[in-house]
């Protein structure tokens, strides 16, 4: 069965890979919040917005930290709402940032009671249908009436993300249980001020496909969906997310091992992306019956396909204690002491993977190929 | 001989060597995307304190990652060790925690591979 969930994943890999233009990019993650991860996953956005914007652009970057924390603190609020519910696991909540060209996307997903709807639905449509000045006017009024009953209850966190965005905010209820509704909210930045632009070009980043991408993370049950630029800085940054994410420190240590070491891979061999903000790549964590699931895919020259290919068969193609022995030759094999031709790195994914390396190839043009690779591990509880 | 020191950075390790207060240690992270460049000042070091070390050195390795580029120069730091070892007494240690059977692992292979005393040691969290 696990076998089956991480081919559906090279399925949806490439497709997802291709919507992305170099410079853009999306994350996903979906998951229990707390403050730990709320900011870890901050970091991780803002220092690639950064890589992508200009200085100038300050304010800009400003806006949008304001708005991501606005959206995070949201899922933590809803989150302690149905605190010590199961319904909260089974419905976890979700965070997404895209770039797409000049434009932001601020998506945030979480369960809430039904009774809550109504409530929360027309505090929406108000914000919705105020001009930018009375936007402002109604935010002073609420501030100064003190009318704050409990966590942001007035609405004052959405009035903020509709403030700094210019934008209207655009929302969507899923109904999931006579208990429950799954509420959908999406902020649209535009990087240039224009004001009131709701409508969005790119089709990959409207509500709708978020949902739909949200479908896809629910059924493989993908923890951390990264699209767009890798580099050593947002390696790091993921790296901390798993860490704070998981709760199992024996898989933590393993799956982080087996993370920089693929990341890693991706951004050594990958092709870089126009201005060099890093290699492009796509890399999915899922957990499915009691496994972690690391799966990565990259361009790489038509060329590279061989070479990656016996080099994979081989270390698949041994026992573990042979491959333990071929470790300490190559270890000490110093004519080349570039751990990248030796193949060290597929050695040590070999030896930490439960399952052989899982790869393929996906042909894109006469040049060049979708490379995806697949690593297992155990989770141990511990 | 001159210390060398290095702070840690999110992707590199902290590293101590002070001869005078018989102070070896790398220790923390070590990720780097370039181990080649990174190691390179630490092998030089290394290389030139074999030429007169102290009567005895106590080396501690106390690591929580180490990717497989860095593990590469790792081995040829414990082997520049094998060279001190010929003018001084030289010891090992390797840390783990309890948990990390990775760390361990890769601490018992160098063991294997190199001739100077290799302590494994294991710290419970």
């Amino acid at each position: 069965m696990a076998q089956e969930s991480g081919q559906n994943l090279f399925e949806i890999a490439y497709p997802l890979f291709q919507r992305i233009n170099d410079n853009d990019f999306e994350y996903v993650y979906r998951g229990y919040f707390d403050h730990s991860i709320t900011k870890k996953i901050l970091y991780l956005a803002d220092t690639s917005i950064a890589k992508v914007t200009h200085q100038a652009q300050a304010t800009l970057q400003k806006r949008i930290y304001y708005i991501m924390v606005e959206g995070l603190q949201n899922i933590t609020h809803h989150q302690e709402e149905i605190a010590n519910d199961k319904e909260f696991e089974e419905y976890p909540g979700i965070f997404a940032i895209q770039k797409n060209g000049d434009k932001y996307f601020i998506s945030t997903g979480n369960i809430v009671a039904n009774d809550k709807i109504d409530s929360l639905k027309s505090k929406l449509d108000v914000i919705n249908s105020l001009s930018p000045e009375e936007l402002k006017k109604f935010h002073r009024e609420i501030l100064s009436n003190g009318n704050i009953s409990d966590k942001g209850g007035a609405g004052l966190g959405l009035i903020e993300m509709s403030r700094k965005s210019g934008n209207k905010l655009l929302y969507s209820f899923e109904h999931l249980n006579d208990q429950y509704t799954y509420f959908y909210l999406q902020t649209l930045i535009p990087t240039d001020s224009t004001y009131g632009d709701v409508n969005c070009n790119g089709k990959h980043s409207s509500l709708e496909s978020v949902k739909e991408l949200h479908q896809q993370m629910n059924t493989e049950n993908i923890l951390l969906y990264f699209n767009g630029f890798f580099n050593q800085e947002n390696l790091l940054s993921l790296l901390a997310i798993i860490k704070s994410r998981m709760n199992m420190p024996l898989t933590t240590i393993k799956i982080s091992n087996v993370m920089v070491e693929m990341l890693q891979n991706i951004i050594k061999h990958g092709i870089r992306t126009a201005d060099s903000a890093g290699t492009s790549g796509v890399f999915f964590l899922g957990q499915k019956d009691n496994e972690t699931i690391l799966t990565s895919g990259n361009i790489i020259p038509n060329e590279a396909k061989q070479v990656i290919t016996d080099r994979l068969e081989f270390v698949n193609g041994m026992s573990k204690d042979e491959l333990s022995d071929y470790y300490d030759d190559i270890l000490l094999d110093f004519d080349t002491a570039d751990a990248k031709k030796t193949g060290l790195g597929f050695s040590d994914l070999r030896i930490k993977s439960d399952r052989p390396l899982k790869y393929e190839f996906q042909p894109i043009n006469d040049k060049e190929q979708f490379y995806l690779l697949q690593t297992t591990v155990k989770n141990k509880k511990k | 001989m001159e210390k060398f020191f290095r702070e840690e950075t999110e992707d590199s390790p902290e590293i101590i060597f002070d001869p005078e207060g018989g102070v070896f240690k790398i220790s923390k992270i070590s990720v780097p995307e370039n181990a080649l460049d990174f190691y390179k000042p630490v092998l030089d070091w290394i290389k030139q304190y074999a030429e007169e070390p102290n009567v005895q050195t106590q080396f501690d390795f106390d690591l929580e990652y180490v990717n497989t580029a860095s593990s590469k120069q790792i081995i040829q730091i414990i082997l520049l060790l094998q060279k001190v070892a010929e003018k001084g007494d030289v010891k090992v240690r390797w840390y783990y925690e309890s948990i990390d059977e990775d760390m361990r692992t890769l601490g018992a292979r160098y063991k294997k591979l190199v001739n100077v005393p290799f302590e494994l040691v294991e710290i419970d969290e």
